[in-house]
């Protein structure tokens, strides 16, 4: 398989190799930057790989909110670790678009390039919940899904910002929940016995989990704008809260810009510790672009001071906006250079953590289901200033980011860096 | 994989009886040398560091030499004077998988209601011995004028 990537390998980005780039950046992690790299290219897992794949001990692809690169739900490990511990996820990817390559040689898996042993890779372990069935005879693992260290729980997968034809340019929720649907049965949205039944089986499994993260697509009913998504998770969080001795338990919730009265709710009727409303891009004209269901319901300044109101009632460092890094630069209204996109998307963070609110980012897959599709994402070196740029940032406001770190979440290189905070 | 460990020093690192420090270093070249009872002998040539705090200054600091290259450093003191020093580096830090799981619910066993942080896995470079009869007899073989010279005075001189 190498060999014949060797062939392939085509000119599918001009840019540095990953050596180069990172012998610019001698005080960045280099296995933060090839979490990075691999998240913006992919994988491709080699025949051989994929026959040591042990569905009995490794986790495989499991139901999940967004889709992947190649548009297809397949039976493959559902993604990987590096020996600091890093999680790296990330999804199969066509080999013309130049992924790096999982192999399996002398006993281990490892991440190859060009013809090169990168690293070795561990798959996640298969949690033991996977395979059960709840009483109601759904499989647990699609109700719940997990990360190495977190249970995700994605409460509906629809977002109404679709239904006006207004959704986020990068995002393909309706698309894949529709495929998912289909082709698994995974239901559209959960009920909270069902999930309260699966986290119960799923916590037996001692030292395995540390945190629920709780999302789903915006739902922009009820008597003020969001109250039915607000009621939902209420419902959800509650019934979940039952089975913790503690009133709060480790949590995260990514939500729409709630109001006030929504975000007072949820903090003291529910166990929630954390709340995350997603800003995607740090720029008001290009969130009106890429964003316009959220534009057109709350708007870049009202999202924006939203979530600088909700520190007052989750408190500093229990506050996050996620950016899809890299959307920015998409064409054809993106910044046209990743040194003006780099600084103004710093500069909005910077407004944000004065004000308590923290700001993580996850890389852009231009996914096949979204209206950005067939798109590249920004160079390696962009990827690692930001996430330098905003830990950076952490450092100077005294902001953690514990609810959103390297165990919690693992998906932002950004806040794996805070592990040396 | 090493196999630097000699029967002796992985049976004083098993000994609950020995002491064992951990110096690493941060960024800044600040040391930091702490009590660690949990360095154990890992059965894989490897020394195994169970790191019960996330907040843990010794965790950062691995983390910095496993991401860095920089080294660590073990003294092991046993309960008859033996002293062995032993460099290396940090290779892989474990937060989740079955060895994770395994020590987590073991150490939870001994200890009660704790957490665990991470399994460290530190590679032994380099085995010194330090006990201070052997490095003083070498000393005095090996480099016989690093010494004050009234310890050289005939009795009858003074
Ligand atoms: S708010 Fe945007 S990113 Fe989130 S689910 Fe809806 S369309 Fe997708």
């Amino acid at each position: 398989m190498a060999a014949l990537v060797t062939l392939v390998k085509n000119r599918y980005r001009e840019e540095p190799s990953f050596d180069e780039t990172l012998a610019g950046h001698p005080g960045f992690p280099r296995l933060v930057a090839l979490k990075i790299d691999v998240q913006r290219r992919g994988v491709s897992y080699t025949d051989r790989a994929q026959a040591a794949v042990d569905p009995a001990i490794h986790q495989l692809r499991s139901p999940y909110i967004f889709g992947s690169r190649d548009g297809a739900i397949k039976p493959l490990p559902e993604s990987l670790l590096l020996r600091d511990g890093t999680t790296i996820l990330t999804d199969p990817t066509p080999l013309e678009q130049d992924p790096y390559i999982v192999d399996y040689l002398d006993g281990e898996f490892v991440l190859v390039d060009n013809g090169e042993v990168r690293e070795a890779v561990e798959l996640w372990s298969k949690p033991a919940y996977y395979g059960k069935f709840t009483s109601s005879g759904q499989p647990m693992s699609h109700i719940v899904s997990a990360r190495p260290q977190r249970l995700n729980v994605f409460q509906s997968s629809f977002c109404y910002f679709w239904a006006e034809d207004k959704g986020c340019k990068f995002c393909d929720i309706v698309t894949h929940t529709k495929q998912q649907r289909e082709e698994l049965g995974v239901p559209n949205r959960l009920r909270p016995e069902d999930v309260r039944e699966t986290v119960t089986e799923a916590l037996k499994e001692s030292g395995r989990f540390t945190s629920l993260c709780f999302t789903a697509g915006s739902v922009i009913k009820g008597d003020t704008l969001f109250d039915r998504e607000v009621d939902f998770y209420v419902e959800l969080l509650q019934a979940i809260g039952e089975i913790f001795r503690t009133k709060k338990f480790p949590s995260q919730l990514i939500g729409s810009a709630f109001n006030e009265k929504q975000l007072t709710r949820l903090y003291e009727e529910t166990g929630l510790s954390s709340y995350t409303s997603d800003l995607e891009v740090l720029d008001e004209e290009q969130f009106n672009w890429l964003c316009p269901g959220k534009a057109k319901w709350v708007g870049y300044k009202e999202w924006r001071e939203r979530l600088v109101r909700a520190v007052d009632i989750f408190g500093r460092g229990n506050v996050g906006t996620g950016l899809v890094s890299g959307i920015e630069l998409a064409r054809p209204h993106g910044f046209s250079s990743e040194k003006d996109a780099l600084s103004a998307t710093l500069s909005e963070a910077e407004y944000l953590a004065e004000r308590g609110v923290t700001t993580v980012y996850i890389v852009w897959v231009p996914r096949p289901g979204s209206a950005l599709r067939g798109q590249k994402a920004p160079s390696l070196d962009y990827f690692i200033r930001l996430a330098q740029g905003l830990q950076d940032l952490r450092v100077k406001y005294k902001l953690r980011v514990d609810f959103d770190d390297y165990r919690r979440c693992g998906n932002h290189p950004d806040s794996d860096l805070a592990r040396l905070q | 994989m090493s196999a630097i460990l000699s029967a002796e020093v992985i049976d004083l690192l098993n000994s609950q009886e020995t002491a064992k420090i951990l110096a690493t270093v941060d960024e800044h070249g600040h040391p930091h040398a702490v009590v660690k009872k949990s360095l154990h002998n890992g059965g894989d040539g490897n020394i195994h560091l169970l790191e019960i705090l996330e907040s843990s200054h010794t965790g950062r600091n691995l983390l910095g030499a496993l991401w860095f290259g920089r080294k660590v450093s073990i003294s092991l003191l046993g309960k008859e004077g033996r002293q062995v020093q032993i460099k290396g580096k940090p290779l892989k830090c474990h937060i989740s998988g079955p060895l994770f799981q395994r020590n987590y619910v073991k150490l939870r066993e001994r200890l009660g209601d704790v957490d665990l942080a991470a399994v460290w896995v530190i590679e032994p470079e380099e085995v010194i011995d330090a006990d201070f009869a052997e490095r003083k007899a070498r000393q005095d073989k090996e480099r016989p004028t690093l010494i004050h010279l009234d310890r050289l005075l005939k009795e009858t001189a003074v």
